[in-house]
């Protein structure tokens, strides 16, 4: 007994250590337990109510059509390929989505905060209407907009190479690889490295020498003139390696073939899409400029600089750091949201994955396409945070 | 001395959590059996339990027959200027609400897009699906019991006159319009390419949205059932500008459809069918239900509860409930007239076509030709 009353430490319910580790440890096991019993209850409704699972469809022909598709596709390839398809017609949505949304987020958050009266209430404007409007009333309203375009029999044509139609969409001249194409861009990436290793040599002497070496026009130099070279080469060894295609009326209808198309069902996503996120984008933008002392700006001022220096050298790079955590989030609304593709008929990977469900297991589908969705954002948070991190260590 | 202390005690904790996690481990595969019991109970009690409560008993329970229903296709399934649900698949709703209800408006349509028809399905949120369903093998295999065909389709191509098309062989290079989640969108894909045809297709989530596409002249084709691309022709501005080109590219037998799993479900709505079609053959319909269940007809009699039996009680259904049906919402003529019927507009001749009745009972060697037949009522 006198033992025991000679401890000298906390009892143990009232050990920090031991009482965070328990937290932790039930916590640990109520997430477990949950996800056991969802998975069990799906796997039982599963098997009372006959759904089917499996994978071995994949290697079945999808003998489906795919209106549109970056890589190559035929209706003799497999459900795979055909995920395939569709994952990358949604990646290059997104990854275009992205790029333009944050350069007209940008440029609507810096105009909101600009002297100009006039422009910055449009720019806010601007951002009420397009925040406070559903996405998918946005995205139908901008395809009926370009219903509107004159079907192909009255379409537009310019220079014989440009048409603008409702059916097709636009359709304009591309090249199209003729002779070992790939080889020929090979050489182009060479070439650009060398052009790199170019502008840092050049840089070098620069500093050096103080004499101007202008690296930026030695490098550009450097890459066409390699191009250039190897073009030639392959003129002299047979054919170009590219071909210019030319889009011209075919068929019945005189639906443009050739030359490079992109739908009005394409063009309408991209634009909801980008004009969507970007009002929130400007939000973040704005916020993150206000978020930056005012003394910053003055002292710049101060010193000579002017606004869009401002802007540039000393207000954006500090804003930078409140920025880009919530624009990550943007990203990844934007690569999420592009799923309502199926409203206005456009070929992304939910609707691919919604018709497969007609001769495929559909619990399997999309488990794969939650799969795919889930490695994008993983991916974009990746990098997202990585330059987060960076911008965080370096900035001033 | 402290040191060592500390580390006793660490010691210790490390072991007891061990212990705690090895409980809990324990807990967890015993409770699991025991969680896999008590969901299937619970979902016994709410949504589909065939062992527990059945279908009949759950939509008599609840007042209400919920139906999975379209809106966007005049003639079978679309809404009228009051705002109520209406057409020749909503009436079939009505149908099977009056004889386990006695109430035909005492139903639920819940309006989905075609390609959540599987997932509605499989699911067993609704007790019956009315949605222009193509009865089909994988349907049947995957989705639920297609019930039996109560309107024979098939796919066809609608063109505006101006293009000059007057074959479906003529369609290579063209844009065309269908539904995503649709037997229309497969069989499109099959005919073309057996066909060896280039085309563009465009799938559309919303029949709506497919339809603004075609009427805006993006696609030059819009292709689903003929009787729908009929009814969508006669709502369009100048229906006569329009054509439905001649083949029909496919068989399309329409029809409700059950969720698995309950077998008494199943025949009730199988019944109920019978009783629309029957009702017609033997010259019963609405109006003259009293006066036929008084007189010396006994088929007309059996079927209107009035003498014998053809499996009500067994099925868990009113003795009377052919008249209740036929008094509430009519026979299957007269659902076809007040839907598809030269009044509607929509005007799908149903004389000569397969949707006749296959015979004028009491006179079984006397065909009409058509193809609507149900398993005789005894």
């Amino acid at each position: 007994m006198r033992l025991s009353l000679t401890y000298q430490g906390i009892p143990i319910w009232r050990h920090s250590r031991i009482l965070s580790w328990t937290a932790q440890i039930v916590s640990g096991i109520l997430v477990v337990a949950a996800v056991a019993f969802f998975l069990s209850n799906v796997s039982s409704a599963m098997v009372q109510r006959d759904i089917p699972f499996g994978f071995s469809f994949l290697n079945r022909e999808y003998s489906t059509p795919i209106s549109e598709h970056l890589l190559p596709y035929e209706e003799s390839d497999t459900f795979a390929y055909a995920f395939l398809v569709a994952a990358t017609n949604t990646l290059m949505v997104s990854v275009v989505g992205v790029i333009l949304a944050t350069m007209l987020g940008i440029i609507v958050g810096a105009v909101q905060l600009s002297g100009n009266w006039v422009i910055s209430k449009v720019a806010t404007v601007y951002v009420e209407v397009f925040r406070n409007v559903p996405l998918l009333v946005q995205l139908i309203f901008w395809y009926i907009l370009l219903l509107g375009l004159p079907p192909v029999r009255e379409g537009i044509i310019l220079f014989n190479a440009i048409y603008l139609n409702n059916n097709a969409g636009l359709s304009f001249p591309w090249p199209e690889g003729q002779q070992r194409p790939g080889l020929w861009l090979l050489c182009v990436v060479l070439a650009i490295a060398l052009g790199i290793v170019t502008k840092m040599l050049l840089e070098r002497r620069e500093e050096r020498t103080g004499r101007p070496s202008c690296p930026w026009l030695g490098a550009i130099g450097v890459v066409i003139a390699g191009s250039f070279v190897a073009w030639l080469v392959w003129v002299a060894i047979g054919d170009a390696p590219y071909v210019m295609s030319v889009p011209e009326p075919a068929g019945r209808f005189g639906h443009p073939v050739g030359g490079y198309t992109i739908s009005i069902e394409l063009t309408a996503l991209l634009v909801g899409l980008i004009i969507y996120t970007a009002a929130f984008i400007a939000e973040i933008v704005r916020g993150g400029l206000q978020s930056v002392s005012r003394g910053q700006g003055e002292a710049s001022r101060s010193l000579g600089l002017g606004t869009m220096q401002t802007l540039r050298f000393v207000t954006f790079p500090q804003a930078l750091r409140v920025i880009v955590p919530p624009m990550i989030s943007q990203y990844l609304n934007l690569t999420k949201n592009s799923s309502l593709a199926l409203a206005i008929g456009y070929a992304d990977l939910t609707s691919v994955a919604k018709t497969m469900t007609q001769t495929a297991p559909a619990v399997t589908i999309f488990l794969i396409i939650m799969g795919i969705y889930l490695l994008y954002s993983l991916t974009y948070s990746l990098i997202g945070n990585l330059y987060n991190r960076h911008i965080q260590f370096t900035g001033g | 001395m402290r040191g060592q202390g500390r580390r006793v005690r660490e010691l210790t904790a490390a072991l007891a959590l061990a212990v705690i996690m090895l409980l809990g481990a324990a807990c967890a595969t015993t409770a699991e059996p025991a969680s896999e019991e008590s969901s299937t109970q619970a979902e016994a009690e709410t949504v589909t339990a065939p062992a527990v409560r059945s279908r009949l008993e759950t939509v008599r329970e609840r007042g209400r027959l919920v139906c999975a229903s379209l809106t966007d296709t005049p003639g079978f399934g679309y809404l009228d200027e009051a705002g109520n649900n209406v057409g020749f698949d909503i009436d079939l709703c009505r149908a099977v609400a009056a004889a386990v209800l006695g109430d035909p408006d005492a139903i639920e349509i819940r309006v989905i897009t075609a390609a959540e028809r599987g997932p509605v399905m499989q699911s067993g949120e609704v007790d019956l699906l009315v949605y222009v369903t193509t009865w089909t093998t994988s349907r049947d295999a995957s989705w639920g019991n297609s019930v039996q065909t109560m309107f024979y389709d098939g796919q066809g191509f609608m063109v505006p006159k101006s293009l000059g098309v007057s074959s479906a062989y003529e369609l290579a290079g063209a844009a065309v319009c269908v539904n995503t989640g649709t037997t229309s969108e497969l069989n499109m894909a099959d005919f073309f390419r057996q066909n060896r045809m280039e085309y563009n297709p465009k799938t559309f989530e919303e029949g709506q949205v497919a339809f603004e596409a075609y009427k805006s002249g993006a696609c030059e084709v819009l292709t689903t059932d003929r009787s729908a691309l009929t009814a969508l022709r006669s709502s369009l501005e100048n229906p006569d500008e329009h054509i439905i080109l001649p083949e029909t590219i496919s068989e399309e037998p329409l029809g409700p459809m059950v969720p698995h799993g309950d077998e008494q479900w199943f025949d009730i709505v199988k019944t109920v069918m019978g009783i629309l079609i029957y009702a017609e053959a033997y010259g019963i319909n609405s109006t003259n239900v009293d006066e036929i269940a008084a007189s010396d007809n006994v088929k007309a009699k059996r079927l209107l509860g009035t003498e014998g039996s053809f499996g009500q009680e067994e099925l868990g259904l009113d003795q009377i409930v052919g008249q209740t049906v036929i008094k509430l919402v009519g026979n299957y003529g007269e659902i076809y007239e007040r839907n598809l019927g030269p009044e509607t507009g929509i005007d799908l001749p149903r004389e000569g076509s397969r949707n006749a009745l296959w015979s004028n009972a009491p006179c079984t060697d006397c065909p009409k030709g058509g193809q609507i037949y149900s398993q005789p009522l005894r």
